[in-house]
């Protein structure tokens, strides 16, 4: 953790995304994160939240606009330097994403591939201290005794514990975390977001995470975007996140949680 | 990734539809086309039951009236048939080509057919294809139910097998076996290498990907379209007669329809594990090694295993024209009437066969 005031770790410039089939997923988002922050982005299905995850790994290629992470121009990048800038970016998934024929430690392993020579990795054939590092990793997600199970006889909880493993085996200092409990029981949300939570605290790692829970959002970000229709349209902390703002992001229609406070006047 | 509210209020209406001038002409095409398969199969039907002689004075057969018909009358009349349908649609129903082009949305009430002309034009058009077909291949109820006495030898052969070949059967049986084993051993890490570029899902994202996805696919389908047969005689004058060619040319036939296979179930992946691969800075190659391989090798394996199934049952043919197994003895004993060895060697055939199909259902089973 570094003591001097926190910079800028993601800044993005006007950007845009128009699918193929004419869908304009994000239209000018402009938006900074800083250093160590965790971000939330809010706002319905089909609103632009996993499209503009994507951008910022270029997972999904822009159509226009600019995206900096950590100094570093990712929409300009090709080739070796873009799978370089890869690797300073975990990405936690809805779905986990797991490979569900493959050992739960060798999903972890399979973190650090963006750094570990070609011939090795092909033949599955990691160093030992690589090897050592996943079982701490997994360790630290509480499922050290789990490494030789295949992925999928794993609970979905556990899965996305070990996508977070596989994260944290990456050591990058942003993580990309698409709606990461919408597929889990209730009941284990926290458990998995307080592991996103300590990526943050404890390591320092910069979070853009999507969530849907209002008592989830109130409880981890330190930052709100809201996004509706591929626009930013709100943008502020948590606390300021009210029912009139729900109505502004979720339309008029929309029933706003028990938990939100009524807005004032 | 759309709002709903415009995809309800953005749809056109059908009437609207900048594409229905294009729409009008397809099925125009369409009807026309049937018109003209109808008015054909009716004047082929007239010809033949009009007990019409030939130039040569001799009643003529199915496929001589084939010659006798008037193509050129009958187009443009079918042309104007489907004008005419086209135009008076709104008095005679929509034509088939107009239905196939704009099928009814889910809230229209179906009509039976019985209660529209293109119904009844269907349920002719077919029953003509019935009809006609029956001319054309030359049907013979009356022969086939009675004359059964004249194959009676050679069923009495089958069912009454010589022990004669047995020996030499079984040799080449093992033959067979291992023909189609090579042959399908061989084809395996061709077939793996290019099934990834005869993906689309893979391909699409480059100008050279997609040139290399359409080449992989042209070879592919034309070492499909090529019978086995022709691959052996090819084979057969390169390498010589004998098992070795039967096995080069299942091999060609196997790494072409295992493309094909393998390349559906790469296809077929879900994207998840590779974008998390993607995402983790990986190359191109590990990500194939981490996102896709895993999840095709046990289809990759089913399909293999049926492969080598359907080896062993095109090795008998291949045999025939001198590709090695079983059949290169069976051939000469078909040819001289020996029909209680042909029995040993169709029994033993069949016993494998099924055996495979077995087995291969079995492992298959244990795999997916």
């Amino acid at each position: 953790m570094s003591t001097e005031r926190p910079r800028e770790a993601v800044r993005i410039e006007a950007l845009s995304k128009v699918f193929p089939n004419g869908v304009q997923a994000l239209s000018d988002v402009s938006l900074s994160v800083a250093e160590g922050e965790f971000l939330v982005v809010i706002g319905l299905s089909g609103s632009g939240k996993s499209t503009l995850l994507r951008c910022i790994n270029r997972l999904i290629d822009p159509t226009a606009g600019k995206i900096l992470v950590f100094g570093h121009d990712v929409t300009a990048a090709h080739g070796a330097a873009l799978r370089r800038l890869r690797t300073d970016m975990g990405m936690i998934f809805q779905q986990f994403n797991l490979v569900r024929r493959h050992s739960v430690l060798l999903n972890v392993l399979s973190g650090s591939l963006g750094r570990s020579s070609m011939l090795r990795s092909l033949l599955a054939r990691f160093p030992a201290e690589e090897a050592e590092r996943a079982r701490a990793c997994l360790e630290r997600v509480g499922l050290g005794d789990r490494g030789r199970s295949r992925a999928d006889a794993l609970s979905g909880g556990q899965q996305q514990r070990v996508a977070i493993a596989r994260a944290l085996m990456q050591q990058p200092r942003l993580i990309l975390a698409d709606e990461p409990v919408a597929s889990l029981d209730p009941a284990l949300r926290h458990s998995v977001m307080r592991h996103i939570e300590s990526l943050n605290r404890d390591e320092g790692m910069t979070v853009i995470c999507t969530l849907h829970d209002v008592d989830l959002i109130q409880r981890y970000a330190h930052r709100l975007v809201a996004l509706r229709d591929g626009k930013v349209v709100y943008e502020g902390g948590a606390e300021g996140f009210n029912a009139e703002t729900f109505r502004a992001i979720y339309g008029e229609d929309a029933e706003p949680t028990a938990g939100l406070a009524q807005a004032p006047g | 990734m759309t709002d709903p509210s415009t995809t309800t209020e953005g749809r056109p209406e059908p009437e609207k539809n900048p594409e229905a001038a294009g729409g009008r002409f397809t099925a125009l095409a369409v009807d026309v086309s049937l018109i003209f398969l109808f008015v054909l199969m009716v004047e082929f039907l007239a010809l033949c039951f009009s007990g019409r002689r030939g130039p040569t004075g001799l009643l003529v057969s199915p496929e001589e009236v084939l010659d006798l018909l008037h193509y050129g009358w009958l187009a443009l009349a079918s042309l104007a048939l489907g004008i005419g349908w086209q135009a008076l649609w709104d008095r005679l129903g929509a034509s088939p080509g107009w239905a196939l082009k704009h099928p009814p949305g889910e809230d229209v009430i179906p009509v039976p057919w019985t209660r529209t002309l293109s119904g009844w034009f269907v349920a002719l058009l077919i029953l003509l294809t019935f009809f006609t077909g029956w001319l054309i291949t030359e049907v013979e109820l009356v022969t086939f139910l009675t004359q059964f006495s004249k194959a009676s030898d050679i069923v009495r052969g089958l069912v009454h097998p010589s022990s004669a070949v047995l020996h030499q059967g079984l040799i080449l049986l093992v033959q067979t076996i291992f023909l189609a084993f090579m042959a399908t051993a061989f084809a395996i890490p061709v077939a793996f290498c290019f099934s990834f570029f005869a993906a689309r899902n893979l391909t699409r994202g480059s100008l050279g990907g997609r040139i290399v996805y359409n080449v992989v696919r042209a070879v592919m389908n034309f070492s499909r379209a090529v019978e086995p047969l022709v691959w052996a005689l090819i084979f057969i004058s390169w390498v010589g007669i004998g098992p070795f060619a039967g096995v080069m040319a299942l091999w060609v036939h196997s790494v072409a329809a295992l493309i094909k296979l393998y390349s559906e179930q790469v296809e077929n992946i879900d994207n998840g594990p590779v974008e998390a691969i993607r995402a983790t800075g990986a190359n191109t190659l590990q990500v194939l090694r981490y996102g896709v391989v895993p999840q095709v090798i046990p289809p990759f394996l089913s399909f293999t295993i049926y492969r080598w199934d359907i080896n062993v049952r095109m090795s008998t043919i291949i045999g025939f024209v001198g590709g090695g197994g079983i059949g290169y003895i069976l051939k000469p004993r078909v040819d001289l009437g020996l029909w209680g060895e042909v029995g040993t060697l169709v029994l033993l055939i069949a016993a494998t066969v099924w055996a495979m199909d077995i087995l291969s259902a079995k492992i298959r089973e244990r795999i997916v």
